[in-house]
């Protein structure tokens, strides 16, 4: 092949230069020929710029996901200590009552101090029963007490029962990677417990399973216990009550402005209004959200109803920008086509070039539906970041909703929410990916190309 | 039938009010709150005096418990915070869109817009966490090697989250505008034999300059009215102070500090929170509308 720009020439005219080699001419580079060549240079140097910025921003986004990732996939999954259980009348019914009020406020730390003890029976002394019985969480006395409520045959009988880890032991075991002592005590395990894990470990009374509570449970002060259920139920109120508000008023807003406005100094003025509404920060919401929903009409505080309501003027100026653009996109022929054949302004409106716009107007409803869901400061204005155990029932229950309860989470520094944190950004952003990629569906599967 | 149509046409005429409404009520609300606020506490001192602890003010009858209300150390934070922000976000923001357009193949192009999308996508939140649980210590350990001290809530952290998080938004309105400017400018240049590097830099560049502006404007006014990210990463204690290595802090800290919890609406520590509020909607409308008013001049040079 012949190569007389290419690489391979290159090589030997440097060659022949740095040889001196009288045989090969070499010219001097003139300045023309300097200019070009440090023409290219900063072409390259350019665009290699360009590359690195692409490059800077894809690595930000693969550190992002894998520092969640890597705190958070630990939660998924829970520690359990296998115990043999006896529900001894005598602490559960002294009195062989068999009221359920007296079962329930009976002291079920006792029984499973006792299956403790049973197993490591060289626990005798007070501060060597006391690090016994740091092993297991607080989680293991409710779930007693709820076994024997809804079974009170149970009191007497004695059965093998898994039991949840405490929070220390749990991360310990999951991340069962430790060799030095230092590392075992940043656990906050000290070397007795280590040693009954170990035993616990040989027995094979240690078992990692799927995290439940992570997705049934409330809200809690242990981590071991806490789950997203709650916030999860909140999200869900807040939204309804957002796109009841916010889906048909943002709809008539933009079908008006759209189809009926004339063109004055009021449209204009809406036109800007909304335009500027949409990138007012959504903190100012918030505030507005206290003073008007909460002062001058007396909303319940912390309530999804507000919260939604919140979001809804938040979104309202999507809903709309979307709407319109989706209304546009109808070609006038079927508006004249409804208009030839006596149907009114109105009717048009509604009957036809509603009707197409449809499934954009629906793109843009979940687009801003994935914004509300993701939002978190407005709602902290209005009371939601309130400590909340309950999984709430009502719209006008006192909730949270998943990003305020990753932030409550990421304020607690006890080690086990960090966990937990990253454990609900990882559902959250699920959450979003399968939001946005309804809305990928619904425009390709119902949008109609003019 | 006319009736009933007129009925419906009210109803939508209503609604459409409604969006006027809230612009309205968000005005006067935070209006009327920061005209109380400033029956407590007087103007000179928001606008102009550089101490600002309102956690003083718990208790009415303590000493002390007015609380001291200068403003200007939450402004220069947020300043600071935005500007270290865009700093980040504007060059990277405009590399990506460059590169994107003109040197990038179709198959770059299409892997690496859902990254972007991604990263736009991602709400607040998770960079605030983000920012504290992995970046806010990388930054400190970066800091140690270099024999820097780097306070764990310092601007900088907060800032280059933020930067990210602005990223993709600079990005996509700078590439609209890139794509406006008229293709016979570019070929033109092409033609004369300049580099793709010097078409960009001195034909596309100063053509979609109002453009780039506009993006830039909006970008700050993001970054000022950004919440949770300085929330988690930001500091509390307002220090007046322009360097980035240092914790400063932000209004929506300031706002958030002073709303989340019990409060009575007769005491100056709550009604600050509406006076920032305010001054923060002042500076992003201003914002706002300066760059939509630059990008439509701009449209209108070249439509």
């Amino acid at each position: 092949m012949l190569d007389i720009f290419g690489r391979r020439a290159k090589i030997a005219f440097r060659r022949a230069q740095r040889n001196k080699n009288p045989f090969v001419f070499v010219a001097d580079k003139t300045p023309e020929q300097k200019w070009l060549s440090w023409r290219k240079t900063k072409e390259a140097i350019f665009r290699q710029c360009g590359l690195a910025a692409i490059v800077i921003s894809c690595l930000f986004l693969g550190a992002l996901l894998f520092s969640i990732i890597g705190n958070g996939y630990t939660a998924f999954q829970r520690v359990h200590i296998l115990l043999p259980v006896e529900f001894s009348a005598d602490i559960l019914d002294p009195q062989g009552t068999n009221d359920p009020d007296a079962i329930g406020s009976a002291d079920y730390r006792k029984i499973v101090y006792s299956a403790l003890l049973e197993i490591f029976p060289e626990a005798t002394e007070r501060r060597e029963k006391f690090d016994l019985y740091a092993l297991t969480s607080k989680g293991a006395y409710y779930q007693l007490r709820a076994m024997v409520l809804e079974n009170p045959r149970l009191i007497g009988t004695k059965t093998e029962l898994w039991l949840p880890a405490a929070s220390n032991v749990d991360l310990f075991i999951k991340r069962n990677s430790l060799s030095t002592d230092d590392e075992i005590a940043s656990y906050k395990i000290n070397g007795r417990q280590y040693a009954w894990l170990k035993r616990l470990i040989e027995k094979e009374r240690l078992k990692t399973t799927f995290n439940r509570a992570l997705f049934l449970n409330g809200d809690s002060q242990e981590p071991e216990r806490a789950g997203v259920m709650g916030s999860i139920m909140g999200s869900v109120f807040t939204i309804i009550a957002c796109i009841a508000f916010a889906f048909p008023l943002g709809v008539a807003t933009a079908i008006y402005l759209e189809e009926f406005a004339k063109e004055n100094w009021f449209t204009d003025l809406i036109e800007i209004n909304i335009n500027n509404l949409a990138a007012v920060p959504s903190i100012i919401y918030g505030l507005l959200g206290l003073s008007i929903y909460i002062n001058v009409m007396g909303m319940p505080r912390s309530s999804a109803l507000v919260g939604g309501l919140v979001l809804a003027l938040l979104i309202l100026p999507v809903i709309v920008i979307a709407t319109r653009n989706a209304l546009r996109a109808v070609p006038k022929a079927i508006r004249f086509a409804a208009l030839a054949i006596g149907a009114t302004p109105v009717q048009v409106a509604l009957h036809h070039t509603f009707i197409y716009a449809l499934p954009g107007i629906m793109t843009g409803v979940i687009l801003g539906v994935a914004r509300a869901l993701g939002e978190t400061s407005p709602l902290l204005m209005i009371g939601m970041v309130a400590f909340i155990i309950d999984v709430p029932r009502a719209i006008t229950d006192p909730a949270t909703t998943l990003p305020v309860q990753i932030y409550l989470w990421a304020n607690n520094p006890e080690s086990g929410f960090v966990e937990n944190t990253a454990a609900a950004i990882i559902l959250l952003l699920l959450v979003l990916a399968i939001v946005n990629a309804a809305a990928a569906w619904v425009r390709q599967r119902f949008e109609i190309k003019w | 039938m006319t009736s009933k149509d007129n009925l419906i046409k009210l109803l939508l005429l209503l609604s459409t009010v409604f969006s006027v409404l809230v612009t309205v009520l968000i005005v006067l609300s935070m209006l009327s709150e920061t005209l109380r606020f400033f029956s407590f506490v007087s103007p000179l001192e928001f606008f102009f005096g550089a101490q600002w602890s309102p956690q003083t003010a718990l208790r009415s009858d303590q000493a002390g418990s007015s609380g001291t209300f200068g403003a200007v150390p939450v402004f220069t934070g947020t300043v600071l915070i935005a500007f270290i922000a865009m700093a980040v976000a504007t060059p990277l923001g405009l590399l990506a869109a460059i590169y994107l357009s003109v040197y990038a193949s179709p198959g770059i192009r299409k892997s690496f817009k859902p990254v972007l999308e991604i990263l736009a996508g991602i709400p607040t939140v998770v960079y605030g966490y983000f920012a504290v649980v992995a970046f806010s210590p990388l930054l400190r350990e970066a800091g140690n090697a270099l024999g820097l001290d780097v306070a764990s809530e310092s601007a900088l952290c907060a800032g280059i989250v933020m930067g990210i998080m602005i990223t993709p938004f600079i990005m996509s309105l700078s590439e609209d505008v890139m794509s406006a400017v008229p293709k016979s400018l570019i070929y033109g240049s092409l033609a004369m034999g300049a580099t793709p590097s010097e078409t960009v830099r001195k034909v596309i560049i100063p053509a979609a300059m109002p453009g780039i502006a506009g993006a830039v404007l909006l970008g700050i006014s993001r970054g000022i009215g950004e919440t949770m990210i300085v929330v988690m990463a930001a500091g509390l204690s307002a220090n007046l102070t322009v360097n980035p290595l240092e914790a400063v802090t932000t209004a929506t800290v300031q706002i958030v500090t002073l709303l989340t919890g019990d409060h009575e609406f007769d005491n100056p520590k709550t009604l600050a929170a509406f006076a920032l509020g305010f001054a923060l909607l002042i500076m992003t409308l201003v914002l706002n509308l300066a760059a939509q008013h630059i990008v439509k001049r701009y449209r209108e040079r070249y439509a």
